[in-house]
């Protein structure tokens, strides 16, 4: 791997993380109506929009190693499923701890909760598949395959979540990003948070891009030597 | 057209001549409602359209997580998928087949289970039926379609019978809401107008997951 490109993310994703925790807990003012527990939405918002930046990748990947073939899109694919399913889990935690004080429950099934559960539980299938199978090429190709089918249902899971609980009476439909974002500080802290969270997603997939890259990479030694062996015993 | 058409005729022929998938099928779906009766109890009447459109629908999962892809999965024993792929047929009409097959054996299944969900649920033979049937052909066309391909991904990896229905199941969801919307819809007597938005959603679904197969079929099966 690049140790300058580990070093210069690594290090741009704590300068960022530092500002994004500073302006959360101290800059930004609090919330006339919620109260300091709003402040939980400047790391709920960006969890969210890595998982969906995940997740896309997933697909993506998946496409590009259908057509191609190459290994590289594989692991791109898989890396990017196990971040995105972090940051998807944190998504559904801080959620529920924000939900409890101001919806006074910690799940109800609003559209958007409902959507990035079925997420979850999709692209957990994605990871079972790829932590029962073995490492060959055909599984690479199954997960490439359920990563395209996921994202492709995405789209109706959104529409018929929203046609579900619009029909029906929801007793709590407002959110947060309904009411806008007033003070021109809190646009600001969201939007460092965000890029904080997006330069240490980045910076984790590399990590965990590179790792699987060397494992495969053991993987072929360890077959030449097994070989090496095999040919050396015949002797 | 003629390897679809002789691959669906050997699996239908296979099936009359002493397959068991169906039976077993119709058994489960029976079971499925009577647990279901035991679990919801309800009162009977148009007031439980609802209920028995959601016991239905659990119904549907189940037996098509089971049975459609047996179908597929019968090909394993004694080799046979290698001669399939082997042979001269297009990947795609070998998908078409297979869909084709599990949408038969479900919607057997489903007819049979409607039947029952009305004498366990106390409900009406009438009309509404007759409207409710078209949502349940598209959630069993959706589920085949679904269930095909996967199947002939969880059918080569370890455990694989446990991972299909983790797989199918949150696939399924928008199907599965728009199903059972517009069941429980068509069972109280709404007009159609009040099921067509949900339709919509099942024929999208539709349509989505057979190209997907049709499109991503070559790519699960074929070479080792």
């Amino acid at each position: 791997m690049n140790k300058i490109a580990n070093l210069w993310l690594g290090g741009l994703t704590g300068v960022l993380m530092t500002a994004a925790i500073y302006m959360t807990f101290v800059y930004v003012p609090t919330e006339a109506d919620q109260g300091i527990v709003q402040r939980i939405f400047y790391f709920h918002v960006p969890c969210a929009w890595v998982a969906f930046g995940a997740f896309g990748l997933v697909a993506i990947a998946g496409i590009f190693y259908l057509w191609l073939g190459q290994p590289v899109w594989d692991d791109l694919g898989y890396a990017a499923a196990e971040i995105g399913m972090v940051f998807c889990t944190l998504v559904l935690v801080t959620g529920s701890i924000w939900a409890k004080p101001i919806w006074s429950t910690w799940w109800t099934w609003d559209s958007r909760l409902t959507t990035t559960l079925i997420l979850w539980l999709l692209y957990g299938g994605y990871l079972m598949l790829r932590a029962m199978a073995d490492d060959t090429p055909q599984v690479a190709r199954f997960a490439a395959v359920i990563g395209i089918v996921a994202a492709a249902d995405v789209p109706v899971v959104i529409v018929s979540v929203r046609l579900w609980r619009t029909i029906h009476p929801a007793v709590l439909v407002t959110r947060q990003g309904g009411h806008g974002l007033e003070d021109p500080r809190m646009v600001a802290t969201l939007l460092v948070a965000l890029a904080a969270f997006t330069a240490l997603f980045l910076w984790l997939l590399m990590l965990r891009f590179a790792t699987l890259r060397m494992r495969a990479r053991l993987g072929a030694i360890a077959r030449g030597l097994n070989l090496a062996q095999a040919a050396a015993g015949d002797l | 057209m003629a390897g679809f058409a002789a691959v669906l005729r050997k699996d239908l022929r296979l099936e009359l001549r002493g397959g068991e998938s169906l039976v077993a099928l119709v058994a489960l779906s029976l079971l499925i409602l009577v647990v279901m009766v035991f679990a919801l109890d309800p009162a009977g009447g148009v007031r439980d359209a609802a209920t028995a459109a959601g016991a239905l629908w659990v119904a549907l999962i189940l037996a098509g997580v089971i049975g459609s892809s047996r179908v597929l999965l019968a090909e394993r024993d004694n080799g046979c998928i290698r001669a399939l792929i082997a042979s001269p047929l297009d990947r795609g009409a070998l998908y078409w087949a297979k869909l084709t097959a599990a949408f038969i054996f479900m919607a057997i299944a489903e007819a049979a289970a409607i039947v029952l969900m009305v004498l366990f649920f106390n409900l009406d033979f009438d009309w509404r039926l007759m409207r409710m049937a078209p949502v349940i052909a598209l959630g069993a066309l959706g589920f085949a379609a679904l269930a095909t391909l996967l199947a002939a991904i969880t059918g080569r990896v370890r455990a694989g019978d446990m991972l299909l229905p983790l797989l199918a199941i949150p696939l399924f969801v928008p199907a599965l809401i728009a199903g059972v919307k517009a069941s429980g819809a068509a069972l109280a007597g709404a007009p159609f107008a009040a099921i067509a938005q949900w339709l919509k959603i099942l024929v999208a679904f539709d349509v989505l997951f057979v190209s997907a197969g049709s499109l991503l079929f070559e790519y699960v099966i074929g070479e080792e």
